[in-house]
């Protein structure tokens, strides 16, 4: 609480109580993944215990050699970093556009942020069942490339791409494009020559929001990619049909990227994932 | 602003949003077309959705569930947030530990979640090892279920509320803080009658945004309990569409759920309008 504060009697019951929070905030946040990270480097077995072994008896990296030993999560892993790829790199093109548009006023930006939020109202299974039935007839459903999942990825992550980019292109200061119009360069030039190059903080930044979502993604991937999956969905098979330490070796290879990030990449890049946090 | 910009402008709309209305909207409304059909136009698949008791049981624990864990939701992110900004008391060990469980994959959030709550898990481990009986968390028969979703779903997306509710903490003008430190108010009096009303906005914006995810909750329902245990209606309309081999009623229910989702998100920005326009409000 900001406030500074008076009495006693409040205070010293609220600095324990903050205590007691933070403790258990980093609780919450560290036992669940020590756990799992344990599960991911005992033998299967030993998961089983009953009670529970809360500290590791042996160590074994067997799990994470299951993990690349075999086909169907190894296939699973290449396609989730392709889809990812494919469906950022997209959506950060072509949300750029929409950025660009929506930042220089106008009907676009009403137009633009009417698209934006109306798309992000759709619920994914209202989508996916007939998305699924028109990939079927493009011949892109469930294909071992899952080029189908990366093109609705690549629409899904569009608002996103286009919220954290719309700040930055707002930024951009009108006078230096004016003097290039001036000067009798194209606004496609102005766009790709000024602009751009301006952005591309907020660009690399897009793409990785991008990609994360994409390689979250549960919904989607669990419908249109029923037998050639992608991470999420084969990890939901692991963990609900058995293989407790191939599963827990996935989760933790499946954290890398996101955790990375909001460590490394500090205080922006989370204000931007809440922009983009809707799914 | 020449008249080629405004062409550019144009068309830099245009494209992004034909293509995610090729994509998303086409579809959907595919699926709405295929609603309405049955051998010829008809409202066969709404007729077998009313008939299906478990469609209503979905349709009720969609309401409750929202409900119960946008509360925990809200009432964590705004301890948390509280916390996090107090002056003189920071530590960046507790903000990334508060931000964490949002950075992890949802689907492994879910699998750690099974692991814990499952009969021979965690926490029943815990429990007994305290001399208390364990629980049956996820069980189908079971009223806590339900609960164990409600605080699963809650624990993955509270730091996005908490992000949110700082946000809005931090636009609190401090000249009101010493305001009311000078007319003698005490910690529980600023917060009731500065820091909640100036923090109503952000906290109304907040319950709209995750109540649009909240009504949509699919994948914590179908990974902790499966699709029959506690329905809802995205995991109704999937059951329908991949178990019952009945697509037009599983695009019924989905559009149930678009409804309810369209309505709740109309009227939640209605009230956010309505909240920011108030007199007092902090924008």
């Amino acid at each position: 609480m900001s406030a500074p504060v008076r009495s006693d009697r409040i205070e010293r019951p609220l600095a324990v109580m903050r205590i007691a929070l933070s403790a258990a905030v980093i609780a919450a946040a560290v036992v669940p993944l020590y756990l799992l990270a344990k599960q991911a480097l005992t033998p299967e077995l030993e998961t089983f215990a009953w009670p529970p072994a809360w500290l590791p008896r042996d160590l074994t990296l067997r799990n994470f050699a299951a993990v690349f030993a075999v086909g169907e999560l190894r296939g699973a892993i290449v396609r989730s970093l392709c889809v990812g790829a494919i469906s950022a790199a997209g959506a950060t093109v072509l949300g750029a556009m929409l950025a660009y548009a929506m930042a220089r006023g106008g009907a676009a930006q009403r137009v633009g942020f009417a698209a934006v939020s109306g798309v992000r109202l759709l619920p994914m299974i209202a989508v996916a069942i007939p998305a699924g039935i028109m990939l079927a007839s493009l011949g892109l459903y469930d294909t071992p490339g899952a080029l189908g999942l990366a093109v609705i990825h690549c629409a899904i992550a569009i608002p996103t791409a286009a919220l954290t980019l719309y700040a930055a292109f707002a930024a951009v200061p009108r006078e230096i494009e004016e003097a290039a119009w001036l000067d009798g360069a194209s606004p496609v030039r102005v766009f790709f020559a000024i602009d751009l190059p301006i952005v591309r903080g907020a660009l690399s930044a897009a793409f990785v929001l991008c990609f994360i979502l994409s390689w979250d993604e549960f919904g989607f991937a669990l419908l249109l990619q029923q037998t050639n999956r992608t991470l999420p969905p084969l990890l939901y098979y692991y963990t609900v049909f058995g293989n407790v330490g191939p599963a827990s070796a996935l989760a933790l290879l499946m954290m890398i990227p996101a955790v990375c990030v909001v460590i490394a990449l500090g205080p922006a890049m989370r204000t931007a994932m809440v922009t983009g946090s809707s799914r | 602003m020449n008249e080629r910009s405004r062409y550019l402008k144009g068309a830099f709309v245009a494209i992004p949003s034909l293509f995610m209305l090729a994509m998303l909207v086409v579809p959907a409304l595919g699926g709405l077309g295929a609603s309405f059909n049955h051998r010829g136009p008809s409202l066969e698949n709404y007729s077998a959705l009313v008939h299906d008791p478990m469609f209503w049981r979905a349709a009720l624990d969609n309401l409750i569930l929202p409900i119960a864990s946008l509360a925990l939701e809200l009432a964590a992110g705004l301890g948390l947030a509280l916390m996090l900004t107090a002056r003189g008391k920071r530590s960046a060990v507790v903000e990334v530990a508060a931000i964490l469980p949002f950075a992890i994959p949802e689907i492994v959030i879910l699998t750690i979640a099974r692991y814990l709550l499952m009969p021979r898990g965690y926490v029943n481990g815990a429990l007994e090892a305290f001399g208390m009986h364990g629980a049956a968390w996820l069980s189908p028969r079971g009223s806590l279920a339900m609960l164990s979703v409600a605080v699963v779903d809650a624990w993955h997306v509270t730091p996005i509320v908490m992000l949110m509710l700082i946000a809005g903490l931090q636009t609190i003008p401090q000249e009101l803080y010493e305001a009311a430190r000078l007319d003698g108010a005490g910690t529980l009096a600023t917060f009731r009658h500065v820091t909640l009303p100036m923090l109503a906005p952000a906290i109304v914006g907040a319950t709209v945004l995750r109540g649009i995810d909240a009504l949509r909750i699919f994948s914590t329902v179908l990974v902790l309990t499966g699709a029959e245990a506690v329905p809802v209606l995205s995991t109704y309309a999937y059951g329908q569409w991949t178990d019952a081999q009945a697509p037009r009623v599983a695009m019924a229910a989905a559009m149930v759920l678009a409804m309810v989702v369209t309505i709740f998100a109309l009227a939640g920005t209605l009230a956010v309008r309505r909240w920011a326009s108030q007199p007092g409000a902090s924008q």
